[in-house]
């Protein structure tokens, strides 16, 4: 530690701290303009200039970067000092007189206007006033090391390579970010063939997942991280205390034995763009149903404000039930949790915004406990509920003369009219539909699927947990969809099932299965595929197939396909039925 | 070694190849065939002799008779009277300005007489091609004395007693630098030449690179072996001295050939090699720290040197940087002792190093001069002794106005300071400084505000534009300048050009923006009358700036003796001469542009400029 004077305040700091932050510890304040905590001191604005006293010599250097020394003396205000402080506002003054931070610092220092007129005089608002910070920015930080300085004097300027869009920017907006006068702006725009997927608002690479996820840990999206472009930045390391930042933590593949599997997929949201009629993804305003959860979500981009994309609040909202299901072009089958949760965006755009609402709805299914009441109290509170599918969503200028941007035109079955209402935004209903990959996961446990695309359950009313492959269970939207409450109590009564497996410690099997004899397996393999159980294994060593008791259900598909016939159905074997057959033909 | 009874020594400095040497040695060789003298003579190229205002020269050793602005079609002539009959042929001597007898020797010269040689002491006796021509005249003896004989400590004792400071301006005692980058924390460390000479009409360190390149590598060789730990050393030269790069690298490959560069020189477990790097022509890159991020390939900008290169210079290695001509002193020191060294010059350095100045400098004498060229003198000498004595006074006898040290940052100097000796601490007191050495010299007929602008623009056009003070600060002051020279400036101009001025070097990041000012500054100063006559009666007394100019035509003349011949008004491109053929002309001054075509084509001296 060493002790120096500033404006004869003593301060204690490190050796070799810059002045700067020694005189930020004594509480004095120094104008900088190109400084910035991210990156090494620059020292080009010369605004930080103060004058150190060693000894007899005084000398003029700039306190962001100078560091301090035993017995220093600093004048950071002095008469001389103020002086090349005001020339310097001066000549940047001369130069842009529009940008803000230079006119503040100029006031702030004492400066009304230049005694220097200037040749390069740029009346923007936003010019660049050449600090550096960009370029030190991406040099440093991001380590991009896109943006330069090229030119000499008072030609310099920043520019990209070539002076052109370079495909080594990785669009990081760092240099945005630190632009004290807004020169340079990020536009949002199609880059390297990727198009911006969510345009609600500003998303960093770390954030949680999902909202209410458990543990609430945030991850790190290695797309969009500028350490997994550059290898630069690491900032989120540098500022978390405990040092929980890994880079080097990888998505991995965990085998886990298991005797019993539970399956809880979950679905995929119908994508309502498909319907070009309501214009989601083309038109500006509508919404699909998780967009607009997302929306309300106090967490979320908008901060829980019911907002259009201009910022202003909606007139009036549209809500249009059955986007995609009860519809025999996509799914014909009622997603069942539309019409509550439609109720529930109903009530929430009430609650935040003066809007008036419309449902557009098929039939209303409040079929839930303590449902029909939530839905008698939303028409208390004033929502219009229109009864008939909309037909389309069109813009303002398609329509009749209204007030709202959108129009949604519907047949309103209850009056026997065709009606256009004008509205700011519309949410869609979207269909609950099966996971995308849902065929995949089925052939892994060799269950099947419903017509409706979701897994089959053994019998529909009897046993709708449980599927025709012993030990795989269903529950949840991939089994169909539902509810939270529904779900719960399905995956409840699924966990109940495998618990009680676990606690017998056995398994009983029925007694009629197939087994190889393997003096006469030939190893051709035809049984593996075959069996709907997938029972059977080839032993790599033996070079024969065999099979898993415990998974045959003794159907005979092997029986009678092994070319062998090394493979019978106990109790089933030729010698028996033959057996039998005398034994009958001999009464 | 074979032996010739006659040399001829044909200069190949920058200055003579351009005026056709090369063509000289040609014919050289052509006549000595013709002739059958090629036995016994011998041509040889060497390297700049600094009298570049007289070449294309010739010398013919061992009598050292010295041949002047020569052409091929002289050669026949010389080769028959000289060559052959022994008579210097009197018409290619040099004769002093305003004296009829000329001086054949070269050692009798004035200009040459005068010098004291240490850093040039090989010029035009060696070729620098030759690796053998060099060890001839005793080079790389200091080497073989250091490293045979010496400790590295005594080196770096021998240096800093000597009293040489950096001869590239700064002025920084080098020993020392050596020894706090020898003290300087780390395993790797660097030697550095700089040979990035940007000073408009300077070429010292040209002329030694091309003249005497192994001088500057032993002197390298020698830092590395006191400074300790160096290993590897650079040479950073403007792209734009092909010939200095070309001699280098030959002189490099020929010193690596014999062992002095690279493993175990001398087998004394020394390693140290060195390495070429061309630079793309930036003034700015003659400052260390930009000169190091562009041999690290970075842009050549400067930084703050708070921290100093010789602790954290290139790639944050401690590094040790000195000029061309600092680093070519330092063999003459080893093998001569620093008490040779500085019994020449000036104060004294044996208790503090920025005491005195000692032993010689290279200037690069140029402008109104008679004798322009390079030209060394022993520290100490008077300003006037270089531009009378060496110089050979102004040019077609005018008047002395001043002279101009230290590059296109230095002052201006008056007649009145020409007693002042060259020393460090002397030129910085009176606003000028040592510099590189450029040295240009000002007659009546120079204009000072036009003097300041010039240097200024090149200032201002070679800063690196970092911060704002340089960058913005020149160009305002340029702004200024510039209206001062059309007319437009006014008496508060010349306020907000010092406060402007005065700013600027205090607050700069680099010596650049410290220093650019300078000529600004210093002819303020000393020739102040000469800005209020621009600012206050609109004129210009040196008559250069033109639009402070009035032309006019003596009519006397003009019909007298002219008989109004009108070529004036054939040229005149704004059409501003009126008059008839055998007529007086006139000049209508709202239409003249000022170009002064007129001026230049009347055959009779009629037009009159004011």
């Amino acid at each position: 530690m060493v002790t120096v004077k500033i404006d004869g305040i003593e301060v204690q700091v490190q050796e070799d701290t810059p002045i700067l932050k020694a005189a930020e510890k004594a509480g004095i304040w120094i104008p900088t303009m190109c400084h910035s905590e991210l990156f090494e001191p620059y020292g080009v604005c010369r605004l930080c200039s103060v004058e150190v006293i060693r000894g007899k010599r005084t000398r003029i250097v700039t306190a962001c970067n100078y560091p301090v020394r035993e017995g220093l003396t600093i004048q950071t205000n002095s008469a001389k000092i103020q002086w090349i402080r005001k020339i310097i506002m001066e000549l940047m003054l001369s130069r842009w007189p529009n940008v803000k931070v230079v006119s503040e610092m100029a006031a702030k220092l004492g400066v009304k206007e230049s005694r220097f007129p200037s040749l390069e005089r740029d009346e923007a608002e936003d010019a660049c006033i050449l600090c550096g910070r960009c370029v030190n920015v991406c040099r440093e930080v991001v380590q991009a090391e896109i943006l330069a300085f090229a030119h000499r004097g008072i030609k310099r300027e920043v520019v990209l390579p070539f002076g052109d869009q370079s495909n080594k920017c990785i669009v990081c907006g760092a240099c945005a970010h630190v632009c004290p006068t807004g020169h340079i702006k990020m536009v949002v725009e199609d880059y390297k063939g990727k198009k911006p997927e969510f345009t609600l608002g500003v998303k960093t690479p770390i954030s949680v997942p999902t909202l209410q996820a458990v543990p609430r840990v945030p991850v790190i999206d290695t797309e969009s991280c500028i350490y997994f472009e550059t290898g630069g930045c690491q900032t989120c390391a540098k500022v978390c205390e405990p040092q929980a930042i890994n880079y080097k933590m990888e998505d991995e593949i965990v085998e886990v034995e298991a005797g019993q599997v539970l399956l809880t997929t979950g679905y995929d949201l119908f994508d309502a763009s498909k319907l070009a009629q309501y214009g989601y993804g083309r038109l500006d305003n509508v919404y699909s149903s998780l967009d607009f959860e997302a929306i309300l979500n106090s967490t979320g981009p908008t901060g829980g404000k019911v907002v259009m994309k201009n910022g202003n609040e909606p007139r009036s909202v549209g809500i249009l039930h059955c986007i995609g299901s009860r519809d025999v072009e996509n799914h014909p089958y009622c997603s069942r949790v539309c019409c509550m949760y439609a109720l529930k965006f109903a009530h929430l755009v009430h609650d935040r915004t003066d809007a008036a609402i419309y449902q557009f709805y098929i039939d209303m299914r409040a079929f839930g406990k303590g449902y029909e009441e939530f839905y008698s109290r939303l028409l208390d509170e004033g929502i219009t509920m229109i009864r008939g599918k909309a037909a389309e969503v069109v813009e303002r200028s398609h329509g009749i003369n209204g007030d709202g941007s959108l129009l949604i035109r519907c047949e309103d079955t209850l009056i026997g009219k065709f009606r256009e209402i004008p509205v700011d935004m519309v949410v869609l209903c979207n269909a609950i539909e099966p996971r995308h990959d849902i065929e995949a996961i089925r052939r892994i446990f060799s269950i099947s699927k419903s017509p409706d695309g979701f897994f089959l359950e053994r019998h529909p009313k009897l046993d709708p947990t449980s599927t025709m492959s012993d030990g795989i269970y269903i529950a949840g939207c991939a089994q169909g969809p539902k509810d939270i409450p529904d779900t719960v109590a399905q995956a409840g009564s699924a966990a109940a099932r495998i618990l009680s497996i676990i606690a017998k410690g056995e398994v009983d099997i029925d007694p009629i299965r197939a087994f190889i004899d393997e003096k006469y397996c030939a190893g051709c393999r035809m049984c593996n595929n075959l069996c709907p159980y997938s029972a059977i294994d080839f032993i790599d060593d033996k070079k024969i197939s065999q099979i898993n008791d415990v998974l045959c259900k003794g159907c005979g598909t092997c029986v009678a396909a092994c070319p062998a016939s090394a493979i019978t159905g106990k109790g089933f074997s030729d010698a028996q039925i033959f057996a039998e057959l005398e034994g009958l033909l001999a009464i | 070694m074979k032996q010739y009874r006659l040399q001829v020594m044909v200069c190949a400095g920058t200055g003579c190849v351009s005026n056709h040497s090369f063509e000289l040695k040609e014919a050289l060789d052509r006549e000595i065939k013709k002739h059958n003298l090629q036995n016994e003579t011998e041509v040889v190229y060497t390297g700049c002799n600094g009298f570049c205002g007289a070449g294309p020269i010739v010398v013919v050793q061992p009598d050292g008779i010295f041949y002047q602005l020569l052409k091929v079609t002289d050669i026949p002539h010389l080769v028959e009277e000289h060559l052959l009959k022994g008579r210097p042929v009197k018409k290619n001597l040099y004769t002093p300005p305003a004296e009829k007898t000329p001086i054949p020797k070269m050692a009798d010269i004035p200009f040459f007489s005068d010098q004291t040689l240490i850093a040039l002491r090989n010029r035009g006796m060696i070729d620098p091609e030759k690796i053998d021509d060099y060890i001839a005249r005793g080079g790389y003896k200091a080497l073989a004395k250091v490293l045979t004989s010496m400790k590295p400590d005594e080196v770096m004792s021998e240096i800093k007693a000597s009293g040489l400071r950096g001869r590239g301006g700064g002025g920084f005692p080098t020993g020392v630098k050596w020894e706090t980058c020898k003290k300087a924390h780390g395993d790797t460390k660097y030697v550095i030449c700089n040979a990035d000479e940007g000073d408009p009409g300077a070429f010292m360190d040209r002329s030694i690179i091309e003249g005497d390149p192994h001088a500057v590598i032993e002197g390298m060789i020698i830092g590395a072996y006191a400074i300790e730990n160096v290993h590897q050393g650079y040479i950073y030269v403007r792209m734009e001295y092909p010939l200095a790069i070309k001699r280098f690298q030959i002189a490099i490959q020929q010193a690596r050939e014999y062992g002095l560069l690279g493993k175990n020189i001398f087998a004394k477990g020394f390693d140290f090699d060195l390495d070429v790097r061309r630079g793309a022509g930036a003034f700015v890159c003659g400052e260390s720290t930009a000169l190091m991020a562009s041999i690290e390939g970075r842009p050549g900008e400067p930084r703050a040197k708070y921290i100093h290169t010789v602790e954290k210079g290139l790639w944050d290695c401690p590094t040790c940087l000195n000029n061309v001509e600092t680093w070519v002193n330092v063999p003459q020191i080893i093998l001569k002792g620093a008490k040779w060294f500085s019994s020449v010059g000036t104060g004294d350095v044996s208790i503090d190093p920025w005491g005195g100045s000692k032993g010689t400098k290279v200037f690069s004498l140029a402008g109104k001069v008679n004798n322009t060229g390079l030209v060394e003198v022993p520290m100490g000498i008077s300003l006037g002794d270089i531009v009378y004595k060496i110089g050979g006074g102004i040019r077609e006898g005018k008047k002395f106005k001043a002279v101009q040290t230290g590059g296109p940052s230095g002052g201006f100097i008056p007649e009145s300071m020409l007693d002042i000796p060259v020393d460090y601490e002397e030129l910085t007191k009176i606003g000028s400084m040592m510099g590189s050495g450029g040295m240009v010299v000002c007659d009546e007929e120079n204009c000072m505000v036009d003097m300041a602008k010039y240097f200024l623009k090149f200032t201002q056009e070679e800063s690196c534009g970092k911060c704002i003070p340089c960058r913005e600060g020149t160009k305002r002051m340029l702004d200024i300048l510039e209206r001062i020279t059309i007319g437009e400036g006014t008496e508060e101009d010349l306020l907000l050009l010092e406060e402007l001025s005065n700013m600027i070097v205090e607050s700069s990041l680099c010596a650049l923006g410290g220093s650019a000012p300078n000529p600004v500054l210093t002819t303020l100063k000393y020739f102040r009358e000469e800005y209020e006559a621009h600012v206050k009666n609109k004129k210009c007394p040196a008559k250069i700036c033109r639009q402070l100019l009035t032309y006019t035509i003596d009519q006397k003349i003009c019909l007298e003796i002219g008989h109004g011949c009108g070529v004036c008004k054939k040229n005149c491109p704004d059409a501003a001469i009126i008059g008839e053929r055998k007529t007086v002309h006139y000049i209508d001054p709202v239409k003249c542009g000022k170009c002064g075509a007129c001026y230049d084509v009347c055959n009779f001296n009629a037009i009159i400029i004011e």
